[in-house]
């Protein structure tokens, strides 16, 4: 049986090169678009990348529950709508600043994903697919629909001095402050991949990505794992509920595009892949702010991240894979 | 209750319903327009569900289909008639190239990119103005189809629904049962045994979103006027999706029921709750898809019927 | 008359070989017993086969046609049928209904007919309460349901893949019983995957061995169960 493996294993080295070829190729690239954006639209560039950064950062907990817990949240964006009315409601009746409020409404959010998770998703994690999306579906109408009865649908909004710092360089002018998006998308980024490769439970909780069964049988809790998963995803939506409240203007809807390029991110960069939503988010953060650039196309900039993931399924369903 | 009864008691709902004018003043008779429209989305929803692919994009080809017969109207000089067909063929080529590149790939991305729709689809129209008059929307000059006769408008709007029924009948009674049933199970299967799925997939789509097109049409031509929040509103996604779900999935009386149900909820509930009544729907599909996900039509079941088909 | 040949047909899929070069043949009117240890490739090459997979290398041919990329459900219509291991009936269909869906499908038929053919077959069989759900069957049942929704496709190859798997003797002598006589009457080309011996025994008129998605042996059951090759790759078991 032995002589039988080594006959089926390919040549890893061939399939490595192809890859590295291919990464080499993409950086070389976006080092040109880069240097052609700096000398004709810096504004694109770095709004774009600015943006880039909110995307990953809201995109990035989607990839880590479509990863392991293997269900679409399409109330996704609704749970960092609520933190971020959470966090407006707090601050206002305190008198904080939503950066003190952060961390609090993180943990807040994430107790509640936790909670949402084991009422609801829970129960529906053995039954059919299709039960799951309408009922992450349903939680997302009645999120929005709740915000929409206590609140009415009136946008509310912080002015905070910070948030509107901006750098002068030459005769560019440009916020700066939204560059903390870029910071939280790295963090992230880097943090879950840590926690994911190096701590217990990520490990743990990559295993029952992989193989539930597999990780069942080997002592795992995979139910436990599920929620404390979904509950740390929430978590992550939930701190960039509290930081967007710094910079933009929330209402009931606030939250469902971002469900929605967070799926696009997510499906581009491939399932599992999370620094991959990185690269995808720059992808739609510059496409976006470069149609916004010019007057004629600025009103199609919204339809971008659907571009996008047409795109995506095209050339998945023309290579001939299945979802 | 058998058969030749339960023929008796369907015929005697048509006669009512057709004869309904007669007796009825103009407010219950807009509330059962609203009611049938709903009804005929429901249905038309639940026709695409028994193969098992979930649409979040009702609003998007109703949408889609209204701007259709009124632009059909005022830009093209069509005739109100023929603007609701219209709109049900263009909605269903809109439906027909979506759903050649979409469908290929299923389950989460269709139903993913169907919600997108509706955003997609307003964005166009707001965008477009020059044509269709972007986010003020598009007014019929020669006023509401029928002159506003709200008797005519409510048979509009039946034989609407009429055909949602007709369709969704088709569906259950033909080979096309068979095809969304066996790919819904087990598509593996269903491919050993000669089912061209892709085909068929293809077939539900463009048929549901004919009709959702079509609906669009009697809509905008019963109010004639039509603006990208009220006719892309998720409204149109969300109610006959409960309804369905209440109601009893992969059935066409399931949605009926439902419709109707929830269809005077719903008309109570937006007299007391202004803001946010919708978080009832919301609510309902959560506990409906967690509790009962056959719906309420098995209660009327006996009791050995309920174990028949375990997925929702 | 060879109705089925694969040439180096082979599948990989990324780093592991599931079937490694495969060329074979298939008679009609022979029942072709297919062995091997688990893990050989048996399911994928009846997947390649049937369509459901589609090879990295090598051709297919069916009647002399060339159907290496035919969509599966085209292969199911040209006459190729195979059953499942894991059997997953369709569970909102009836028994009968879940029969019919070749003969409408595969074949064409209108409802009415489809339905006249199937109890046919169902007949054939021996299933009775031909309108039970599929979720009141017992396991013999569902195994005779699964034989005969493939021969709905009124196929000219069939593979039946572990079929006797879970069966009591009694059972399993009954459904060879069947398969001869079907395959004999409808002259049809057989492969038939199993794990237990003496089925193979008795049913099959040629056997071919598979080891890592490799052909290391054919010929009568008596060869190859005395081939040398064959019983190490069973690690001494399997050769009844």
């Amino acid at each position: 049986m032995r002589s039988s493996l080594r006959r089926h294993t390919l040549n890893i080295q061939a399939v490595k090169m192809t890859i590295k070829q291919r990464k080499a190729f993409i950086l070389v690239g976006g080092i040109a678009i880069a240097v052609v954006l700096v000398l004709w639209k810096p504004t694109v560039l770095i709004y774009g990348l600015q943006a880039a950064g909110l995307y990953a950062a809201v995109a990035i907990p989607m990839g880590l529950v479509l990863g392991i817990v293997h269900i679409v949240n399409l109330s996704h964006g609704e749970f960092m709508m609520l933190a971020s009315y959470a966090t407006y409601t707090v601050c206002r009746a305190l008198g904080v600043d939503p950066l003190v409020a952060l961390i609090p409404t993180a943990l807040v959010t994430a107790l509640f994903g936790w909670v949402v998770f084991q009422l609801t998703i829970k129960r529906a994690l053995k039954a059919p697919e299709l039960n799951q999306l309408i009922l992450t579906f349903g939680l997302a109408i009645a999120f929005s629909q709740i915000i929409n009865l206590i609140f009415t649908s009136q946008t509310y909004k912080l002015s905070l001095e910070y948030s509107s710092m901006s750098l002068d360089i030459g005769d560019l002018s440009f916020g700066v402050w939204s560059f903390v998006f870029v910071a939280v998308a790295v963090i992230y980024a880097v943090g879950l991949q840590i926690f994911l490769t190096k701590t217990r439970t990520g490990k743990a909780a990559l295993a029952v990505g992989q193989n539930p069964k597999g990780a069942a049988i080997v002592g795992i809790d995979v139910y436990r794992t599920y929620g404390l998963v979904f509950g740390l995803s929430i978590g992550l939506v939930g701190a960039m509920g509290a930081l967007f409240l710094t910079k933009s203007a929330i209402f009931p809807g606030v939250g469902s595009p971002f469900t929605m390029k967070s799926f696009s991110l997510v499906a581009m960069a491939g399932i599992g892949n999370i620094p991959g939503i990185l690269g995808a988010s720059v992808l739609l953060g510059l496409a976006e702010n470069f149609l916004r650039s010019f007057r004629g196309t600025r009103d199609w900039a919204e339809i971008v991240y659907f571009v996008l993931i047409i795109a995506v399924i095209l050339s998945r369903s023309l290579k001939g894979e299945k979802s | 209750m058998n058969r030749t009864l339960m023929r008796m008691f369907l015929i005697l709902i048509a006669v009512v319903a057709v004869a309904l004018p007669a007796f009825a003043g103009d407010y219950p008779l807009q509330v059962a327009r609203n009611i049938m429209l709903y009804m005929a989305l429901a249905i038309s929803w639940d026709m695409l569900l028994r193969s098992g692919q979930i649409s979040f994009g009702i609003a998007g080809l109703f949408g889609i289909g209204a701007y259709a017969a009124i632009l059909g109207v005022v830009r093209a000089g069509m005739p109100a008639w023929l603007s609701i067909p219209f709109a049900g063929v263009f909605a269903a080529l809109v439906a027909f190239l979506i759903g050649f590149f979409i469908l290929r790939l299923r389950a989460m991305y269709f139903s993913i990119v169907t919600l997108a729709l509706g955003e997609i689809f307003r964005i166009i129209v707001h965008n477009l103005h020059d044509f269709t008059g972007g986010p003020e929307g598009v007014v019929m000059q020669q006023g509401v189809m029928f002159g506003g006769n709200a008797d005519k408008l409510y048979w509009l709007v039946l034989a609407g629904l009429s055909v949602a029924i007709g369709a969704s009948y088709w569906f259950e009674k033909s080979r096309i049962h068979f095809a969304l049933t066996a790919i819904r199970n087990n598509e593996i299967s269903a491919k050993s045994s000669g089912v061209d799925i892709f085909r068929w997939l293809l077939l539900a789509f463009v048929v549901t979103s004919a009709i959702q097109g079509m609906l669009g049409g009697i809509f905008v031509m019963s109010y004639g006027f039509a603006a990208p929040d009220v006719v892309f509103s998720a409204d149109f996604t969300l109610l006959p999706l409960a309804m369905a779900l209440l109601g009893g999935i992969y059935s066409t009386r399931g949605p009926i029921f439902g419709a109707i149900l929830l269809g005077l909820v719903a008309e109570w509930l937006k007299l007391k709750i202004p803001y946010g009544h919708l978080v009832v729907y919301g609510i309902m599909i959560i506990i409906v898809i967690l509790f009962m996900p056959q719906g309420l039509k098995n209660l009327f079941k006996p009791a050995a019927k309920r174990t028949e088909g375990r997925s929702a | 008359m060879t109705k089925l040949r694969t040439t180096n047909l082979t599948k990989r899929f990324m780093g592991l070989v599931a079937v490694n070069n495969m060329s074979f043949s298939m008679d009609e009117g022979e029942i072709l017993g297919i062995i091997g240890p688990n893990g050989a490739g048996k399911t994928t090459f009846i997947n390649l086969i049937s369509g459901i997979i589609m090879p990295t290398e090598g051709r297919i041919e069916y009647k002399g046609q060339d159907i290496t990329w035919m969509p599966a459900h085209e292969r199911a219509r040209i006459g190729i049928a195979r059953t499942y291991q894991l059997i997953h009936p369709l569970e909102n269909l009836t028994l009968i209904e879940n029969v019919m869906v070749g003969s409408i499908f595969a074949r064409g038929h209108s409802l009415k007919e489809a339905r006249r053919r199937a109890e046919n077959l169902c007949g054939e069989l021996g299933l009775t309460g031909l309108e039970r759900d599929t979720n009141r069957l017992t396991i013999l049942e569902i195994k005779k349901m699964e034989i005969a929704r493939a021969l709905a496709n009124e196929p000219e190859v069939l593979f039946l893949d572990e079929v006797m798997a879970g069966l009591n003797s009694d059972e399993t002598k009954e459904l060879i019983a069947i398969v001869q006589k079907i395959a004999m009457e409808k002259n049809l080309a057989v492969g038939v995957v199993e794990h237990v011996m003496g089925v193979i025994r008795e049913l099959t008129h040629r056997v071919i061995v598979l080891e890592a998605g490799e052909l290391i042996a054919e010929g009568k059951y008596e060869e190859v169960s005395r081939n040398p090759r064959v019983i190490e790759a069973y690690l001494g078991g399997g050769a009844a």
